[in-house]
């Protein structure tokens, strides 16, 4: 009989006797799948934020700030900068043949948040006629836009999600004012599903901002156009503010959920693994221990130490995989596509939803396999170097 | 030979099982003790410095829209309030804007030093200094060791949010004072400077301020205060919303998210695999031993002694690996809360209720994990246990 032979019908024969030693072997895989599920769990939360803030931004449209403030909140830009945003190369034109640029101002107001009733801070921001062309992603759920000159307001769906007090039809007051939401916009998978809009005339005077603004956005005719864009603005001495693609602005708020993953969930991730290790290695000596006369009798009839390793260590890798799938399934079903929602670079809520990605499902999936590799070699050793008379 | 001999004698009969066994147990109260203490440290961080009697008072719309200081005076003469200052956010960093951001606030030095004194303390003079010094700041002592900062030195600070008239963004301040909290492990990160001193260089926002601090008589008289502040300033173009400070802090808290939630996740987690694991374990070392028993119970040991015993063994092992797990958590947090970033949750160290919850689920896993063993130990009958193999 060939090596490979005897390795494979010992693998078998090992797989096969896993319901003999049934409850310590489940006990394995509920460990497994308990690490694999908890890692899967925090990349999954960290993954959703991420791709929500990516896929908020476009390549052919610049987001402009104040140089040197670090978020829309305490930026401010005036009328006559707009004025001269407008006139830079390579700016999309709009229906009506002027460029498609967008002054607007975002400020803090309260929101109660429906998962601990407490206050969180949700952004209104004041958007002009073009708020909509420079967003391609967005578009009307429910009612209507706001009209320009009314205190009407519409709302984005991930924060009606998370968020109590913006419904359709309701009336919200901010300080001395009353507003009417009258529509409910949707952009799956973006922060402006997190916002609530205005008409920016309207919320500068009751908001007492004058003509001022806090950002621009300004919609390209391709993304190529925007090295140029960039360095006009540059060159431009009245004009003492920042501009970056709004991919970029917002991939560099992206990283921070990075943070999460390096500190909190694969530390914790490799810990519990330590416990699930000690677990499948405490099943794979049982197992050695159950099958010695077995083994001893397959080494008596010329069966080589080399299959007794393979098949020990093949039964805690089915065992692993077991756990592996079983923890996926286990994230799958509870958190996939769960709404959270968390305090963002921009000191406002965002809104996103927990992602579990097949890259996501690889890593924690490897995860498993070490455990189970490694709570196979040293009994499978101990199985092949087993003295066979003595174990008999 | 006691019983106890015995137990521990079982226990270590297959010493690499039972040292496996501590390990997965030594994990999951590990991971508890370490989750549970960052918790309660964030809860107690969200209490600390607040005091029963004192209010925040906010614009209604937002804490960061801001309110006339005129405000001020107002609500100082309100029935129950015995002091008022006031403190607004500045954003401020030190020359890196992206690697050096820290707490600051313009706040009025005389009457800010004096109500929150709890949790500034400054050494002698410094106080009246700060008062004195147009220009004065007086900085955390975390802050000062940080970026080596020194009484009487000149520091520029900057804000991400005021621009002076030339367009710069910092402001020289003046250390007059070098703060430390109520306790060691307070949280010493921030400084406060004049309000005067920013008022006077600002180019926008002059005279308004972020929050307003407020001490009445007594906390009975909290709601009727905050109650009568609110409605003085109703319809006026900046109506204010009026909390106790300990609300204030835990609403800014939950903004993050549901750490409870995650926490007890984690944990249950954590829990249940451990439970399988060494569950499973033991019900097969006490089969690996019905002999044993059937021979214990010949020579007359009773029952509930063998029952005792198999528990004892149970308890002992996730005693073990629950009092390891939790004094290396201890140990861990210890050195945590003297890192930098450990520092910024005040104090990590292992509450007494965390360890006594701790040892008490130990025990529970004890009980949990010995029982089934334990009771097909006592219902064993002799002819049988000495029959099988």
């Amino acid at each position: 009989m060939s090596l490979m032979n005897q390795t494979g019908s010992v693998i078998m024969m090992n797989v096969r006797s896993i319901p003999q030693r049934l409850w310590m072997s489940v006990a394995s895989v509920v460990s497994i799948a308990l690490v694999v599920a908890v890692l899967l769990g925090f990349l999954a939360l960290a993954n959703g934020f991420s791709q929500t803030l990516k896929g908020s931004g476009s390549p052919n449209v610049v987001i402009v700030l104040r140089d040197g403030s670090g978020a829309e909140l305490n930026s401010v830009i005036g009328r006559d900068q707009i004025d001269l945003l407008a006139g830079g190369p390579g700016i999309k034109l709009g229906a009506d043949g002027k460029p498609l640029i967008s002054a607007e101002l975002m400020l803090v107001v309260d929101g109660i948040k429906k998962s601990s009733g407490t206050k969180a801070n949700m952004p209104l921001r004041g958007i002009g006629p073009n708020g909509l062309a420079v967003r391609s992603q967005v578009r009307l759920r429910e009612g209507r836009m706001f009209a320009p000159g009314s205190n009407e307001i519409v709302v984005g769906a991930g924060l009606l999600r998370e968020f109590a007090g913006f419904e359709m039809g309701k009336t919200i007051r901010f300080g001395a004012q009353t507003w009417r939401v009258v529509g409910v916009f949707e952009a799956p998978g973006t922060v402006f599903e997190s916002e609530l809009w205005a008409d920016a005339p309207v919320v500068q005077s009751l908001f007492k901002r004058g003509t001022s603004f806090q950002t621009a956005r300004i919609a390209l005719t391709s993304p190529e156009a925007m090295p140029a864009y960039l360095a006009y603005i540059k060159s431009d001495p009245r004009l003492q503010l920042k501009a970056q693609s709004e991919q970029a602005y917002f991939a560099a708020q992206a990283e921070r959920s990075g943070l999460l993953i390096k500190y909190v969930g694969w530390p914790l991730g490799l810990i519990m693994s330590v416990g699930a290790l000690a677990g499948a290695l405490n099943t794979m000596y049982a197992s050695v221990a159950s099958r010695a006369s077995e083994i001893a009798t397959l080494r008596v009839i010329g069966f080589s130490g080399f299959s007794a390793f393979m098949g020990t260590m093949c039964e805690a890798l089915v065992l692993s995989a077991l756990g592996a799938l079983l923890g996926t399934a286990i994230c799958t079903l509870l958190f996939n596509g769960l709404s959270a929602s968390t305090l963002g670079a921009g000191f406002t809520q965002v809104a996103f939803r927990l992602q579990v990605g097949p890259e996501l499902i690889g890593q924690a999936v490897i995860l498993a396999l070490v455990i189970g590799f490694v709570g196979g070699v040293f009994p499978g050793l101990r199985a092949a170097q087993q003295r066979p008379l003595l174990a008999l | 030979m006691t019983d106890f001999d015995l137990v521990w004698k079982n226990l270590f009969r297959r010493p690499l099982r039972t040292g496996l066994l501590i390990i997965s147990i030594f994990i999951a109260f590990l991971i508890f003790g370490l989750l549970v203490s960052v918790n309660v440290a964030l809860e107690r961080s969200s209490e600390s410095g607040t005091a029963g009697n004192r209010l925040v008072v906010a614009n209604k719309i937002n804490f960061t829209q801001p309110m006339p200081i005129a405000y001020v005076n107002q609500v100082a003469t309100i029935t129950g309030v015995t002091a008022v200052t006031h403190f607004s956010w500045f954003g401020a960093y030190y020359q890196d804007q992206a690697k050096s951001r820290f707490v600051g606030f313009a706040v009025d030095p005389a009457t800010y030093t004096a109500i929150y004194s709890d949790q500034i303390k400054l050494g002698p003079g410094q106080r009246e200094a700060f008062i004195k010094t147009r220009d004065g700041v007086i900085v955390g002592k975390a802050l000062a060791d940080q970026y080596g900062w020194r009484l009487g030195q000149v520091i520029p600070i900057s804000s991400n949010i005021y621009i002076k008239p030339d367009g710069g963004r910092a402001l020289d301040m003046r250390v007059v004072g070098i703060f430390t909290g109520a306790k060691p492990t307070d949280p010493t990160t921030a400084l406060y400077f004049n309000y005067e001193y920013l008022n006077e260089s600002r180019t926008f926002g002059r005279d308004q301020i972020g929050t307003i601090g407020v001490v009445t008589a007594s906390p009975d008289l909290n709601d009727t205060v905050a109650k009568a502040i609110d409605a003085r300033f109703a319809n006026s173009p900046y109506e204010t919303a009026t909390v106790d400070e300990k609300t204030f802090q835990r609403a800014f808290l939950k903004q993050a998210g549901d750490l409870n939630f995650i926490i007890t996740m984690v944990v249950a987690a954590a829990f249940a695999a451990i439970l399988m694991i060494v569950g499973t374990t033991l019900v097969s070392a006490v089969r690996e031993r019905t002999k044993e028993i059937g021979v214990m119970k010949t020579l007359g040991f009773p029952g509930g002694r063998v029952l005792r015993m198999v528990l004892g063994e149970s308890i002992l092992l996730s005693g073990l690996g629950g009092g390891l797990g939790l004094g290396v958590a201890a140990f861990m947090l210890k050195g945590l809360s003297k890192s930098a970033m450990g520092a910024s949750f005040g104090d990590l160290s292992m509450d007494l209720s965390v360890a006594l919850v701790g040892i008490a689920l130990a025990l529970l896993l004890g009980l949990v994990t010995g029982l089934v063993p334990a009771l097909s130990a006592l219902r064993m009958n002799i002819i049988d246990a000495l029959g099988r193999r």
